[in-house]
């Protein structure tokens, strides 16, 4: 089964390579960017949200810092993407710094916690105007001179593919393990030697990295940032929804969800305009309620329970002769 | 020589003092035993080995050095490994998945991790059940994961915290006697606590009688039965009973 995720995954990639080779409309680019796009940053929310379990309702921290980055060193005169660069390292500064002071908490507290921070980072931005240009907004270089829109979409195919390996060697490794283990049960962990307040961070530190590179694309693509786009709890909603979805802690999970999300987003809009925000709420509710486990777990459980019939029932041991 | 050493430990839930200036040694090679009624604080007392309570008064000793402000991480790296009286399996992960969180103690190997919690999960009896998810597990099962997870991260001192309680007699002594087996772990010493006397008979070498979080005793099993206070403060009907 690992095999044949791992075969849809980069069969998933290779369409999405091909797609400028028939897809010629900027529009469908648009919408085919913000697919891959969305599956990078579902993958990336995955790492801390379904695979070490620890609901973040705050990557907009991140995803903004990419974007500002990009913005503001690009600004002082330095490469765009160096600056893209050092966005990322600011990204990565905030994940540890917020890290390191939400991960005491537990549950929903650590989830209050993390929108607290993107929330002081989007008033922050409002207010610092001399820096960021506050409300009125930043403008972003193009991080590719030539064909930009087609350029811009296949580096988001490029990240999709990169948070894919990440998460292909977390969901095999002691790493991913152990980020599972404080998932299911955190004094459990602790009690087979798990560092789970190291763990935890290290997760988001590669989080927050992948989510930083995905906010300077899409600033590069808008080439245009405000606060209230950029840093809003509408993305870091969006983020974890599509890996909700898919499948919260599964490897296919953000790619399913961020296809559906994201096409089902542009034909809500186009079909409802308006009230599309409402269907989408309501689609979120339902999958909340119906598929708490995603569309990938759902499946996964279903075709692991046809697989526990046919085989042979267990019997629990017997006393030991003694 | 004391593997594990408890010198004047003592602690407070607000104002309940669940453990009293408790002070015990266990020797390497020891299986010792602590009972007591509920409440007694045998549960507190484990939790402040293991590291997850800290004391706030007296200080601990594990393999000479002190270990009174330890992590529970950490004191799982010294050689401390230790089970849940009420089970915290990893629901969603398989048996051998659970088992092999013990494992990676000492690997960064999945497959080698795998390979040692197969040895573990053979030799408590579990080797069908290595694929099946947690969740579904049967509280036996569950009692042996428990152990199966703390077994894998090959620890000098166990702490067993009531692990055939719930269990049927049979399969309570099925367990004492796999349970006897431990030193071919490389387990030097064993910490119990244990509400079933024959279990506690069969496998202690030393019985430490906890009451109200004070220590009223300790010694042999048998010395420990015909104690007075014991059998007043704890055994009483129940030791006449079982007619030991
Ligand atoms: N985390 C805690 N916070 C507050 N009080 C606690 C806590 N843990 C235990 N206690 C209290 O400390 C006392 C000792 O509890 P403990 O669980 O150690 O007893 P025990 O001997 O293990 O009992 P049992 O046989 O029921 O398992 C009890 O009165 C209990 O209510
Ligand atoms: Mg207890």
């Amino acid at each position: 089964m690992r095999r044949a995720q791992l075969l849809i995954a980069i069969l998933f990639l290779i369409l999405g390579l091909a797609a400028p080779l028939v897809v010629r409309s900027d529009y469908l680019f648009q919408v085919l960017f913000r697919v891959f796009l969305f599956a990078a940053l579902g993958l990336a929310w995955n790492l801390v949200g379904g695979y070490a379990g620890q609901l973040s309702l705050g990557h907009a921290a991140y995803f903004g810092a990419g974007a500002y980055g990009l913005a503001v060193f690009s600004k002082a005169g330095i490469h765009p993407w160096l600056a893209l660069l050092l966005g990322v390292l600011l990204a990565v500064l905030f994940a540890a710094l917020i890290g390191g002071v939400s991960f005491r908490l537990r549950g929903p507290y650590f989830t209050l916690a993390t929108i607290a921070f993107a929330e002081v980072l989007r008033v922050a931005a409002k207010n610092l105007a001399a820096v960021t240009g506050g409300d009125v907004g930043l403008q972003v270089p193009g991080l590719f001179v030539k064909s930009s829109g087609r350029s811009l979409y296949l580096a988001a195919v490029l990240l999709t593919a990169v948070a894919l390996c990440i998460t292909a060697w977390v969901s095999r490794s002691k790493f991913g393990y152990y980020l599972m283990a404080i998932r299911e049960d955190e004094d459990t962990a602790l009690s087979v030697g798990v560092n789970a307040t190291r763990c935890k961070l290290r997760a988001l530190l590669i989080s927050a990295a992948l989510t930083a590179l995905g906010g300077g694309l899409y600033g590069s693509l808008f080439l245009f940032i405000v606060p209230d786009q950029v840093l809003s709890i509408d993305i870091s909603s969006e983020m974890a929804i599509v890996a909700m979805l898919g499948g919260a802690g599964t490897f296919l999970g953000p790619l399913i969800g961020s296809v559906i999300l994201e096409s089902a987003a542009e034909l809500l809009k186009n079909i409802f305009h308006e009230a599309h925000l409402l269907i989408y709420g309501l689609l979120i509710v339902l999958v909340v309620l119906f598929l708490p486990e995603g569309i990938a777990g759902t499946l996964a459980h279903r075709l692991r329970r046809k697989s526990a019939i046919a085989a042979p029932p267990f019997k629990a041991p017997g006393p030991v002769s003694s | 020589m004391a593997l594990l050493e408890l010198n004047r430990v003592s602690k407070r839930f607000g104002g309940l003092l669940a453990v009293n200036q408790v002070s015990f040694s266990i020797n390497e090679g020891v299986v010792a035993f602590i009972v007591g009624p509920n409440g007694a604080g045998k549960t507190t007392l484990f939790n402040l080995i293991a590291g997850v309570f800290h004391p706030d008064e007296g200080n601990i000793h594990f393999a000479s050095k002190e270990i009174s402000q330890l992590s529970p991480d950490r004191a799982v790296h010294l050689g401390i490994g230790r089970t849940f009286q009420i089970v915290r399996p990893l629901r969603n992960l398989s048996v051998l998945e659970n088992t092999m969180l013990g494992a990676f103690l000492h690997t960064r190997s999945p497959a080698k991790a795998a390979e040692e919690a197969e040895k573990v999960l053979r030799f408590l009896q579990m080797g069908n059940a290595m694929h099946l998810p947690a969740r579904g597990l049967s509280l036996p099962m569950l009692k042996r994961l428990e152990i199966a997870r703390a077994l894998a991260t090959r620890p000098k001192l166990i702490l067993l915290d009531e692990v055939v309680a719930g269990l049927s007699t049979s399969e309570a002594l099925a367990l004492a006697e796999l349970l006897r087996r431990l030193p071919e772990w490389g387990i030097s010493a064993v910490a119990g606590v244990e509400h079933v006397m024959q279990v506690v008979m069969r496998m202690a070498d030393r019985v430490i009688v906890l009451d109200h979080g004070t220590m009223i005793g300790e010694g042999t099993p048998q010395e420990m039965v015909r104690k007075p206070e014991v059998i007043e403060a704890y055994l009483g009907s129940k030791y006449k009973e079982l007619g030991l």
